[in-house]
């Protein structure tokens, strides 16, 4: 998004300087202050017509409303989507059709006093560019209007690309394949394993947490099995034993 | 010298503005906020686009849909089995109800004000006819659709007519009537089909003045009209362009109740055919009279007295008059009459109840139908003067009921909802002095024991509820039952309506669950509504006080009720003879933990007052608009900005800073203008003062924290701008502890910034959370509909032009001139609120959660999370994952457990 906007700055500053450049010279700017002052003057009819694609005008014309300038006036559209807004003077108007759920752009409309009337582009940074838009107006539907963001939704693929997971995983998988690959029943290479784990493992007298995570559970479950529970209250027992497995096996 | 005369006198001793207590907390705190902020920063900034999300819609929302007080109403007697009614109302509103249900079929909302008045209606066939804006414009819709047929303006050339009824005589022809008050009538014919024009005819009235109020249509286009001043009926011929005639009432022998103007109640409107000849003439407040016009003889068919309201009703050939008369005190009856013979039918009596916190029946509308046995049954809408509609079927079942009051709330506030008995109770132990080790023991065990009853109680109710079927499981919300949430989400919506009636809506279902009815409201008045206690007080009942203020004369009145149960309060509040200048709460209380009211009349007489400050402002330059001070409840977390090179920029937070936004009286657009003023209450020292060249309002403003954001109209650029000014102590606090008006040397910096909008708009307003952790967005009414959510971040004046590594550090975005409006930030989806008015913020028990109100023509009720739902587990929270997870790796264990033990064994053996 910040990409973005740097972009849209760049532009905004080439626009901005194109202003500055014209001067904001702008014809139908007269007409504009002479609609705020005199309502007696001549009024005039904004024509145009309102297309859905693919959806019958009777389906949405009863939600959608024409408004001139925010509500300074407004209109409202017939059953063939043909609309008019009556008694506007003269002056230069922003024509947007509103409905809660198609989107249609804004259209610039200039009235002269005369009443000649012309739809252009509306360009609220550089006001006075006139990029010509057909008159009678001829407004369609962009699309409907999207309201909501999308949940996020998961799946597998996500789970497993996820860096803690890759984090587990992959140990896992040293785990459990390193033994196939290497022949534990080599008695030089597990002598060596074995010292490796030690120099991994150097303070034994650390609570090792597989083991603090087997006590737990044991201790809750014990109850029901006499034989784990006795293990499991009596850690430095099988503490002993395992080290004394552990000469066992050196020897 | 507006706000000069304003403060004038009214400056007593004891006023001076909010001090917040927070201020010292928050000093205390400004260390560790920097902190907190800096961590919080993380969490806001990468989740900074709030949005709805589609599985959201109608959890936590809701949005309720008013026409406004009704002028016309008409049954769609197109069909027989049609359940429409075309309602025009007062607010400009055309719209068709269903009558099964009261909900909306269609509605369209015209322009404010005289330019979208809807005149009169008058319905044929499928199609309606309108006259609208004053005489206008006459517009024929599709009622089926909801779409326009044709529109035409209704011109008359170099004359101001002023259309003002239309009537058809069934033949494809429909008839607009125009008046030159005090000259004579246009009659125009039109096509229905097209609208094209088939004849104009004018003809001489020198007496009338308003074809609405005086005049009906009867028989073969008879228009007929009664001028009170001369008590006469005057006749004419629509077809054959004749002379009035005139026929006094008296020759008639009818005598009009003196000062009574007489009113005309035809057929016409409710029928698409020709009107009959037979029509009603009220002469008195209760008195009607059932007339028939027989070849140019006007026949007296039925004298009714009393009555209070008359209808005419029409199926198939059958035109009935419905007559309401008074029953009792609470109830009316209403009968039917044969239109032909002023017979009264059989069996058709129905009564309507009136509703002791309602008003009085003000209109009748009648849908007729033929039973199976070729009687007439009927239904009627009856409307009171507290804008309710009730619609009635036979012998007297309300089908249901719309409060249109509730299209017209002018102020609101929300109260949190009272505890339950049971936490009432914990906090009663609490609240008691200590008596005694043994005592406080025992009182400790018995709330324990109430807790756990409750506990119990509501699983009981839990396992008693899930075994019925769904639709069975009431979940209604009743006063009895309210009681505040574990998060105080639900919260009492007190809503005042222009029409003086006042509802209590819970905000979580928009249920009403009590409304209360204040007469004689005059039709000008301003209301002011104040929280003086809140329910925090128990045992003390929560009070809220409505001042009621004649804008004509000043004079107020006060009405003392409580928010919760909508019941007045047995405090009798003082009489107020005098003119009431101006009113505030001020922060202090009374024994009584209420909030003092202060008011100011124009005698100053218990209160000495005296001028502190005076500023001038010019009133032949400019005039002032509006001042705005910061919302009292409103808290501030971090007393500072961190900046990209990790020093602290502190905000300037005077609590006493007032925003004073004026308009010139010049409204030429090269030299109209927009001023804003910020100056410190206490001292009427001016902070800063901007003006913006070709500049015109409305100007809308939000003042909040160290920063106020306004929004005028550009005359130059002929577009919206918003521009947003922050304040800034500097890179150092002055006096950290506590802030003084007084003791303030350095004048804050003022940074500012200006964006373009590209839409106007109704109305705008900051949301509010509990302790101001959470990120602000501004909340933006459009005409369109729509409530933007804008993150106040995109109105940051520290944006910068060019990136630098400190910005992005800040995380500051890069200016843009133009602000986009995104509908992903739309807050109410596809739900949207006409003519919004007001946008009222509330914070909720949850820091990330802000309750927001929209109200205009409709009523729109939500909650934003501006920061995203960070203290609470998201509504999409994987309880399937996360628990699966947990048990695969407890089971994993308990395997690998028993698969340990089994080696070791084995190694053991070997």
């Amino acid at each position: 998004m910040l990409h973005r906007d740097r972009a849209a700055l760049l532009c905004v500053c080439l626009q901005a300087a194109l202003v500055v450049a014209s001067g904001f010279t702008d014809m139908d700017a007269g007409p504009g202050a002479a609609a705020a002052t005199q309502p007696s003057g001549d009024r005039f009819k904004i024509e145009g017509r309102a297309i859905v694609p693919g959806i019958k005008t009777q389906d949405w014309v009863s939600t959608a409303r024409i408004l001139v300038e925010g509500e300074e006036y407004v209109g409202f559209l017939r059953t063939d989507g043909s609309f008019a807004v009556n008694d506007v003077p003269s002056g230069s108007y922003v024509v947007e059709i509103v409905t809660p759920n198609y989107r249609f752009e804004p259209v610039r409309v200039d009235i002269t006093s005369k009443g000649k009337m012309r739809a252009r582009l509306v360009n609220y940074i550089k006001t006075s560019e006139v990029i010509r838009q057909p008159y009678p107006l001829q407004i369609r539907a962009s699309g409907p209007h999207s309201y909501f963001m999308k949940r996020e939704t998961w799946g597998w693929t996500d789970f497993l690309m996820n860096p803690m997971v890759m984090m587990m995983v992959l140990p896992l998988l040293i785990i459990v394949l390193l033994p196939k690959v290497v022949n534990t029943n080599d008695p030089e290479m597990r002598k060596e394993m074995e010292q490796s784990m030690n120099m991994l493992n150097p303070n034994p007298e650390l609570p090792d947490v597989s083991e603090l995570m087997t006590k737990l559970f044991s201790g809750s479950k014990g109850s029901s099995k006499a034989g784990g529970s006795s293990k499991g209250t009596r850690p430095a027992a099988k503490r002993r034993m395992c080290s004394h497995l552990h000469e066992a096996s050196f020897l | 010298m507006g706000a000069a005369r304003l403060s004038h006198k009214t400056k007593g001793k004891t006023v001076n503005f909010r001090l917040p207590p927070s201020l010292e907390e928050q000093a205390k705190a400004a260390a560790m906020a920097k902190l907190i902020s800096l961590c919080l920063k993380f969490v806001m900034l990468y989740s900074s686009v709030e949005a709805v999300f589609e599985d959201q819609v109608g959890k936590f929302d809701w949005r309720q849909q008013y026409v406004g007080k009704v002028r016309f109403a008409h049954f769609d007697t197109h069909m027989q089995s049609s359940k429409k009614v075309l309602l025009a109302t007062e607010k400009n509103v055309f719209a068709a109800l269903n009558t099964r249900s009261g909900d909306l079929f269609w509605r369209h909302v015209d322009k404010t004000g005289p330019e979208g008045n809807i005149d009169a209606l008058l319905q044929h066939g499928q199609d309606a006819v309108l006259v609208v804006g004053n005489g206008r414009l006459l517009r024929s819709w599709d009622t089926n659709i909801g779409g326009l047929n044709w529109e035409i303006v209704l011109d008359s050339g170099s004359e101001t007519v002023d259309y003002q009824a239309v009537y058809s005589s069934g033949n494809g022809e429909v008839y607009a009537l125009g008046v030159v008050p005090h000259s004579h009538i246009t009659i125009v014919a039109y096509s229905l089909e097209d609208g094209e024009i088939i004849k104009q005819i004018s003809v001489e009235a020198l007496w009338l003045s308003n074809i609405q109020a005086s005049c009906v249509v009867i028989g073969q286009g008879v228009l007929t009209c009664v001028d009170s001043p001369t008590l006469s009926l005057y006749m004419l011929d629509l077809h054959e362009q004749s002379q009035m005639t005139q026929i006094p009432l008296q020759s008639l022998g009818l005598e009009v109740t003196p000062n009574f103007h007489p009113v005309l109640v035809s057929t016409q409107p409710n029928s698409a055919r020709q009107p009959l000849s037979e029509f009603f003439l009220q002469l008195g407040p209760e008195h009607f009279l059932l007339l028939q016009l027989n070849n140019g003889q006007i026949v007296t068919l039925r004298d009714f007295k009393p009555a209070m309201l008359v209808s005419f009703a029409t199926t198939g050939e059958k035109t009935v008059a419905a007559v309401m008369s008074p029953k009792n005190k609470t109830a009316c009856s209403l009968n039917l009459f044969s239109a032909e013979t002023g017979r009264r039918l059989l069996d058709t009596t129905l009564i309507f109840t009136m509703d002791p916190n309602g008003g009085k029946p003000e209109k009748l509308y009648v849908q007729s139908f033929l039973k199976k046995d070729d009687s007439v049954g009927y239904r009627v809408i009856v409307q009171t003067e507290d804008h309710t509609l009730t619609f009635i079927q036979q012998p007297g079942r309300v089908m249901w009921t719309r409060e249109e009051a509730l299209s017209d709330v002018v102020t609101m506030e929300m109260v949190d909802l009272p505890l339950t008995g049971t936490q009432a109770e914990l906090e009663g132990e609490f609240g008691k002095k200590a008596d005694g080790l043994m005592s406080m023991v025992l009182k400790r065990l018995s709330s324990q024991l109430i807790l756990l009853q409750a506990w119990t109680a509501h699983l009981w109710k839990l396992f008693y509820d899930a075994r019925k079927p769904r639709s069975q499981v009431k979940n209604d919300v009743t006063i009895e039952n309210l009681s505040r949430d574990e998060f105080n989400l639900q919260k009492m919506m007190v809503m005042v309506t222009a029409s003086g009636k006042l509802f209590g809506i819970d905000s979580k279902t928009g249920n009403i669950l009590w409304r209360h009815f204040l007469e004689n409201i005059p039709t000008n008045a301003a209301f002011k509504l104040m929280v003086q206690r809140t329910t925090a007080h128990f045992p003390h009942p929560p009070q809220c006080t409505l001042l009621i203020k004649d804008k004509d004369s000043g004079l107020a009145t006060l009405h003392v009720f409580n928010p919760i149960f909508g019941k007045k309060s047995h405090i009798t509040p003082p009489a107020l003879p005098q003119p009431i200048l101006q009113s505030l709460m001020l922060p202090l209380m009374d024994q009584d933990y209420a909030k003092v009211l202060l008011l100011v009349d124009d005698q100053y007489k218990d209160l000495s007052t005296e001028l502190i400050w005076e500023v001038v402002i010019p009133t032949e330059v400019q005039r002032i608009v509006s001042i705005k001070g910061k919302r009292p409840n409103e808290h501030v977390h971090s007393q500072g900005r961190v900046m990209g090179d990790r020093s602290v920029l502190y905000k300037y937070l005077n609590p006493n800073l007032l925003a004073v936004v004026t308009e010139s009286t010049d409204l030429h657009q090269e030299r109209s203008f927009v001023g804003i003023l910020l100056l410190d209450g206490v001292t009427g020292r001016i902070i800063h003062e901007a003006v913006q060249r070709k500049a015109r309002g409305p100007v809308h403003v939000v003042h909040s924290e160290n920063w106020v954001v306004y929004e005028y109209w550009s005359t130059k650029s002929r577009r919206n701008e918003f521009s947003v000014i922050e304040l800034y102590e500097g890179m150092e606090l002055y006096n950290s502890t506590v802030f003084s008006s007084l003791d303030r040397p350095h004048a804050p910096q003022v940074l500012q910034q200006s964006y373009i909008f590209p839409s106007s708009i109704s109305t705008l307003e900051a949301t509010l959370t509990e302790k101001g952790i959470t990120s602000r967005h501004l909340l933006i009414g459009l005409p369109s509909g729509g409530i933007l959510s804008l993150p106040k971040m995109f109105l940051d004046p520290r944006r910068p032009e060019i990136v630098s590594e400190q910005s992005r550090e800040e995380n500051l975005i890069p200016y843009a001139p133009e602000l986009l409006i995104r509908t992903e930030w739309f807050i109410n989806y596809n739900q949207t609120v006409s003519r919004v008015r007001g946008i009222y913020t509330a914070p909720s028990g949850l820091e990330s959660t802000c309750l927001v109100v929209a109200y205009g023509l409709d009523i729109y009720q939500t909650r934003v999370y501006p920061s995203k739902q960070f203290d609470v587990l998201k509504d999409d929270y994987d309880y399937m994952l996360i628990s699966s997870v947990l048990f695969a790796l407890f089971f994993a264990t308990m395997i690998s457990k028993r698969l340990a033990e089994v080696k070791l064994l084995n190694r053991a053996w070997r």
